[in-house]
């Protein structure tokens, strides 16, 4: 290649030879060109991720170095952007729970809380929702919760080198993973929590295998503690890293395990509870170290937590029905096991297709069409294990959704790693980021 | 033995005396008069005849909502409404399912917001969302009366975008939603970065997804899409995209076009 044509490929004499365009090297957005490789000073902008194992996911950070400190951080967002939102504005509401809870993947059951809660507050039946299915939606999302917190534990250690944290998180997670695929057939993305109540009742045997696992867990965490909590590497890594006071975490928006981690108890299950969760007995867990440390000493005692409002919530656990008793809202599936897995139940194939002609106008119409909502906005908050997850959803009296947001905890969290990582070395950039826990799905959704 | 048989003998007189045929007659009435009035649902209404297969879901809503009376405003959020009212001057509020909406116009919103995070009984510490919702032009949902079953629509020139501040306050515990709307073709709205470094990824998603413009904003790029994208995804005048699938010789319309 001779040296004016690369000039010219190079854009260098670009406005010489307007006709020669000049040549790119893009990493997606074009802007890769335009970031100068060394600034004033004697500064670098080194691009970290979007593929790199320790940035959490597929998330891109565009660092300003002075030798190792870091000076700014420029998260580049949008490589996991699906639409999911645009989506479930196509599709009737039921459907539009399969849709959220492939958002945070890491919480999916919070996900399809969230939005089926806001269904019914559209549809003003909150209060009808049967209490078998409100306390087995508080089982099986505080269960997500220790799911979630245990692959933080496995990628978190992974990140910083340590293999056995990342064996033992995954290792845990997935005996809830098992619970999760025994109730609803599937480890993740369980589309289970549907407007009006529950997809189905929980096998008869959940309570019993759900208490062996509390107990198995209970132990398990502890390894993971006597593991981690004095852990001499551990501790230098992670203790007094990603400092983020109270005042910016609230002005960012932090909330969850972060903004708990600075000493503000701020916890929706406690401010504003949800599906009877206030009647069990449970701590808050609050830190003011407000480092990485404390996030991690404030996730292993929620797990302890979370398995103690499941194990009253067993024990409070009421029979009855798991979908509300309007037929025009209630899925009309009643599943059964068949010889080929779980189906609709013969006696409701034989209703339907061969008693009762309207019952089979309803089935179809309620399954093709759904059901209407009124028109109006509601915004519903949870918990989730990251913060704040909240539902934004729209209605303009159709059969679909007008407009679903969704406020996802990660998404905002990323928004606050410019001030959580000014001043680190670029190595403690992982700690810091793990620590604040995000979930790409979630961010760009 | 006596006492039973009288027992035995009385409760055997009431049998007999309902047994007849005029009170199998009244528990007929009885059961066919109280039922309709709080079990009818709109299929046994909405029959084959109604030209609009939705208007039975508005029939659904106006027999639910006789049933089950509107969430009122809790105490807390009445009072905080008419204090910002009192404070604030004319602002149209609006109460759905027990949350509190204050509208304002794009030019108050800004001020407004600041007062929600300073005045110390109101002391919003997050803003925890900000979202948008497109209403085209020609037609647009008026206000959604929670006892009415069937939005009335107002026809309209210009289409809107609707923008949503969700307020919360730790202190306080509670949460409101200040809305305002600007036109959809070039609508721009004061950045309230300011007043909370959170509305930085909040404005720069509703800018890549609606094209609202928020002047002040330091870095108003797009955010999720790439940059170079034309067109903001989320309106509703942007089509979803799809191909038509085939499924054991029927075709299956992608899903923006299906009639269902």
């Amino acid at each position: 290649m001779s040296e004016a044509g690369g000039n010219v490929e190079h854009g260098l004499s670009g406005e010489s030879s307007p006709d020669v365009a000049p040549r790119e090297y893009t990493v997606a957005s074009g802007d890769w060109q335009e970031l100068p490789d060394v600034v004033e000073g004697g500064e670098m902008v080194i691009n970290m991720g979007p593929q790199h194992p320790s940035t959490h996911g597929v998330l891109r950070m565009v660092l300003t170095l002075d030798g190792e400190m870091v000076l700014s951080n420029e998260p580049v967002i949008g490589y996991l952007h699906t639409g999911i939102e645009k989506n479930t504005e196509v599709r009737p509401w039921v459907q539009g729970v399969t849709f959220v809870t492939r958002m945070d993947y890491l919480s999916p059951l919070f996900n399809e809380l969230a939005y089926c809660m806001a269904v019914e507050k559209l549809l003003g039946v909150t209060d009808e929702v049967p209490e078998r299915a409100q306390t087995l939606r508080v089982i099986l999302t505080e269960l997500n919760r220790v799911s979630s917190h245990m692959v933080w534990i496995a990628t978190g250690g992974m990140e910083l080198g340590s293999t056995t944290a990342m064996i033992f998180g995954f290792r845990e997670r997935e005996t809830i993973l098992d619970i999760f695929e025994f109730v609803s057939g599937l480890r993740m993305n369980h589309a289970f929590i549907r407007p009006g109540g529950l997809a189905a009742d929980v096998p008869h045997d959940f309570e019993l295998r759900v208490r062996q696992v509390i107990a198995e867990l209970r132990d398990r965490v502890g390894e993971i503690e006597t593991l981690l909590s004095e852990n001499p590497i551990w501790v230098e890594r992670n203790k007094g890293v990603g400092i983020m006071d109270a005042e910016t975490c609230l002005s960012y928006g932090v909330t969850g395990p972060v903004l708990r981690s600075t000493g503000v108890a701020h916890d929706l299950r406690k401010a504003q509870p949800y599906c009877g969760i206030e009647q069990f007995d449970f701590d808050v867990p609050v830190t003011d170290t407000a480092d990485a440390y404390g996030r991690y000493l404030i996730r292993i005692q929620e797990v302890y937590e979370s398995l103690k409002i499941v194990e009253q919530a067993l024990d409070a656990l009421p029979g009855g029905p798991v979908m509300i008793e309007d037929q025009k809202i209630a899925w009309p599936a009643q599943l059964a096991l068949g010889p080929d897995g779980i189906g609709n139940a013969k006696e409701y194939i034989s209703r339907i297709m061969g008693q009762s002609m309207e019952a089979l106008i309803h089935h179809f119409k309620i399954v093709t069409e759904g059901f209407t909502v009124p028109p109006g906005q509601v915004y519903v908050p949870v918990e989730s294990p990251r913060g704040e997850l909240g539902y934004h959803v729209t209605s303009n009296g159709s059969n679909k959704p007008y407009r679903v947001h969704v406020r996802d905890p990660s998404f905002i969290h990323i928004g606050a790693l410019p001030p959580l990582s000014r001043g680190l070395q670029v190595a403690d950039i992982i700690v810091a980021v793990a620590s604040v826990d995000p979930v790409m799905g979630g961010v760009d959704r | 033995m006596s006492d039973s048989s009288s027992d035995s003998g009385s409760r055997r007189d009431v049998s007999d005396s309902s047994g007849g045929d005029e009170l199998d007659v009244t528990d007929l009435d009885i059961t066919e008069e109280e039922p309709p009035g709080e079990e009818e649902t709109w299929h046994r209404r909405g029959g084959p005849g109604t030209a609009n297969p939705n208007m039975a879901g508005g029939e659904a809503f106006r027999l639910r909502d006789q049933r089950r009376p509107a969430v009122q405003l809790s105490e807390e959020l009445a009072a905080l409404r008419d204090h910002i009212v009192a404070a604030f001057g004319d602002l149209e509020v609006e109460a759905f399912r027990g949350e509190l909406t204050l509208i304002a116009e794009p030019d108050r919103v800004h001020d407004l917001v600041a007062f929600c995070r300073d005045d110390p009984d109101v002391r919003c510490e997050l803003l925890s969302d900000l979202s948008c919702v497109h209403w085209p032009g020609m037609e647009r949902v008026e206000k959604a009366v929670e006892t009415t079953g069937w939005p009335t629509y107002e026809v309209q020139d210009e289409g809107r975008i609707e923008i949503d501040y969700m307020l919360t306050s730790i202190t306080h515990n509670h949460r409101f939603r200040v809305r305002t709307s600007v036109g959809d073709e070039g609508g721009t709205i004061r950045s309230v970065v300011d007043l909370y470094r959170s509305a930085n990824f909040m404005e720069r998603e509703a800018y890549d997804m609606f094209g609202v413009v928020f002047e002040g904003h330091p870095n108003l790029e797009r955010i999720l899409m790439p940059e170079e994208w034309v067109g903001h995804p989320q309106r509703k005048d942007y089509p979803l995209g799809g191909v038509e699938v085939q499924y054991k010789g029927a075709v299956i319309p992608p899903p923006d076009q299906r009639s269902y």
